[in-house]
């Protein structure tokens, strides 16, 4: 065994022996923190801007028309997961959930043609959390007591299960007031 | 001679050795059981991810143990007259499908031992919000439970009986609040109050729609009312608190105060957070959570909780908070703690000093030397005051992955 080699073994034994695993998770977790802070390279996000954009929507390449994002326009009362970075999208649920057919609404300002619409922002049930992109935002969300408007109700009603793995954000149509 | 004298000291040297010492031999099978009698400083600590509720001692910092409670949001009972928990719950026979089954599960409070169940209709409604989806009678014998299918209604379980005694429609009306022995009240979309008293078998003996208190239209108030003696304190999102006294025969309403001056809102102050109020019951103090934001921040984590005198509505307080603390997949984030002074002090300065305070549920412990308990919904810490003077004190964690919903039922009262 080199000098080097023997040097190194050393080392490292003793940073074992003066370190626990959970001080080293600490400090791994730190810098995972610390680098979340950091200005991302521009590497690939699972879900991307892969799909094309809605016609009359912004800009899909910015946050307000990226379906992904907490920012996207239709998503101006939601608080859940976002369907669309779980398999599913703006509009549909991810494999083998079921769509709750009842649920609360919101109503969001589209900046590409200035006008509000009326969302319904249905959950996908059956599955559990997809824990991806959570997003709350609350224009117009009331306590529970005034349910049509309240997200915090778990809307997986009328399903096999209620069991609420994501939420989607679909146009019901233009509204006529705020 | 010689010779005799080293076998002497070798033998002593063997026989006094510290490091030779055998391990006693240890019994399998032991458990643990909470230390009596119950304190005052133990929090209940909620946790979505891991679906549990943690106790957590604040003033070691140990994990005393945890319960349970099936799918979504938890918000246990604890009776005052006996030694126990209760916990509404959803269960799925096959975990996220097959067939539902709703239950008040009873835990010996002492073991943390499950030790019985009540089977409820399978109607129970699941929430973010966990507070006010169940409530037990101030006599401790019922628990009211809310049902949410699109209809509304009040599943009634006698407790000390174990049994389920029926269903009471709420029309209109959501949530469930205690209001007596016999009386619970919910709230309506019309912001009146709806008001059910049971008899001694719990079953329905009347009900009423109280005059609306306040406008849902232009001003709701929160779910998240806390009860202080015999009045509950709601919040509404333009930070009016109304107050509703149970203590008589007929439920009355105090007439609504506001938490915040004119100043106030003029530097855009107002109330927020998933649990943004507590009360500590001696002193009649109601703790507020606030932050600056515009309208619909009624959920935006706060950066301040200002203390108030209930009956003069004087602010007493305002504390500035700080970060409840980092921890990721239970694992505390807490740097600088084996370094050398003053280099250990400087991760918490950063903490304290950049951080944002982040905070979205507050709780306030019973006893004569109050701790003001701060949470994040996205990590498991916990940030203690002193609830009197206002001076933070340090941080307690992990705790659990996230923070939910905190209770501290215990002390303050005859446990």
């Amino acid at each position: 065994m080199s000098r080097i080699d023997r040097w190194f073994t050393n080392w490292t034994r003793s940073v074992a022996r003066r370190s626990s695993r959970r001080s080293f998770l600490a400090q791994l977790a730190a810098v995972v923190v610390g680098g979340s802070t950091l200005p991302l390279l521009p590497v690939a996000r699972a879900q991307g801007n892969a799909k094309a954009p809605a016609p009359d929507e912004p800009d899909a390449s910015k946050a307000a028309g990226d379906p992904g994002e907490c920012d996207y326009w239709r998503h101006c009362a939601i608080d859940g997961f976002l369907c669309s970075c779980c398999g599913g999208t703006q509009k549909s649920c991810p494999p083998g959930t079921e769509m709750s057919p009842v649920t609360w609404i919101g109503t969001c300002h589209n900046p590409a043609d200035g006008k509000d619409y009326i969302i319904s922002y249905n959950d996908c049930c059956g599955k559990h959390v997809c824990g991806l992109c959570y997003c709350h935002r609350n224009e117009g969300d009331k306590p529970e007591y005034f349910a049509a408007r309240s997200n915090d109700i778990n809307w997986c009603f009328g399903t096999k299960s209620i069991v609420y793995n994501c939420s989607t954000a679909i146009v019901l149509g233009v509204a006529t007031e705020k | 001679m010689k010779r005799w004298l080293i076998l002497v000291l070798c033998t002593a040297f063997v026989l006094v050795r510290p490091g030779l010492a055998v391990v006693p031999v240890e019994k399998p099978g032991q458990v643990e059981h909470l230390p009596q009698p119950f304190d005052a400083h133990w929090a209940w600590v909620g946790d979505l991810v891991l679906e549990r509720m943690s106790l957590i001692d604040l003033d070691d910092g140990q994990f005393l143990g945890m319960i349970n409670g099936g799918y979504g949001t938890m918000a246990p009972l604890f009776p005052k007259t006996r030694n126990e928990i209760y916990v509404p719950g959803t269960y799925y026979s096959r975990r996220s499908h097959g067939e539902r089954t709703d239950v008040v599960e009873i835990y010996d409070a002492p073991t943390l031992s499950l030790v019985g169940e009540v089977v409820i209709p399978p109607k129970r409604s699941t929430s973010r919000v966990a507070q006010a989806h169940a409530a037990l009678s101030d006599d401790d014998r019922f628990i009211a439970i809310f049902n949410w299918t699109t209809g509304t209604s009040l599943s009634i379980v006698d407790i000390e009986q174990r049994t389920l005694v029926g269903e009471i429609t709420t029309p209109g009306c959501s949530l469930v609040y205690s209001a007596g022995p016999r009386r619970f009240f919910s709230i309506c979309g019309d912001g009146s109050a709806f008001v059910v008293t049971i008899d001694d078998s719990g079953h329905e003996l009347s009900r009423l729609r109280t005059k609306p208190f306040f406008d849902p239209r232009a001003d709701p108030i929160t779910e998240k009312g806390v009860r202080i003696g015999d009045k509950w304190v709601f919040a509404s999102f333009e930070g009016a608190a109304h107050v509703i006294d149970v203590s008589g025969p007929e439920i009355k309403f105090d007439e609504p105060w506001s938490l915040l001056s004119d100043e106030d809102r003029a530097a855009s102050w107002r109330v927020g957070g998933m649990q943004h109020l507590a009360a500590h019951q001696a002193t009649k103090r109601l703790y507020s959570l606030v932050h600056r934001g515009g309208p619909d921040t009624h959920k935006v984590a706060g950066e301040e909780v200002w203390v108030y005198d209930l009956a003069s509505h004087r602010r007493l307080d305002r504390i500035k908070l700080v970060n409840p603390g980092i921890s990721i997949m239970g694992f505390p984030i807490d740097l600088g703690r084996n370094w050398v002074w003053p280099f250990n002090e400087l991760p918490n300065w950063l903490l304290n000093t950049l951080a944002p305070a982040n905070v979205h549920f507050i709780q306030v412990t019973q006893d004569d030397r109050p701790l003001l308990i701060t949470a994040s919904e996205y990590t498991g810490s916990l940030g203690l005051y002193d609830a009197k003077r206002g001076n933070f004190l340090r941080r307690v964690m992990p705790t659990g992955w996230t923070s939910d919903l905190l209770l501290t039922p215990w002390g303050g009262r005859d446990n």
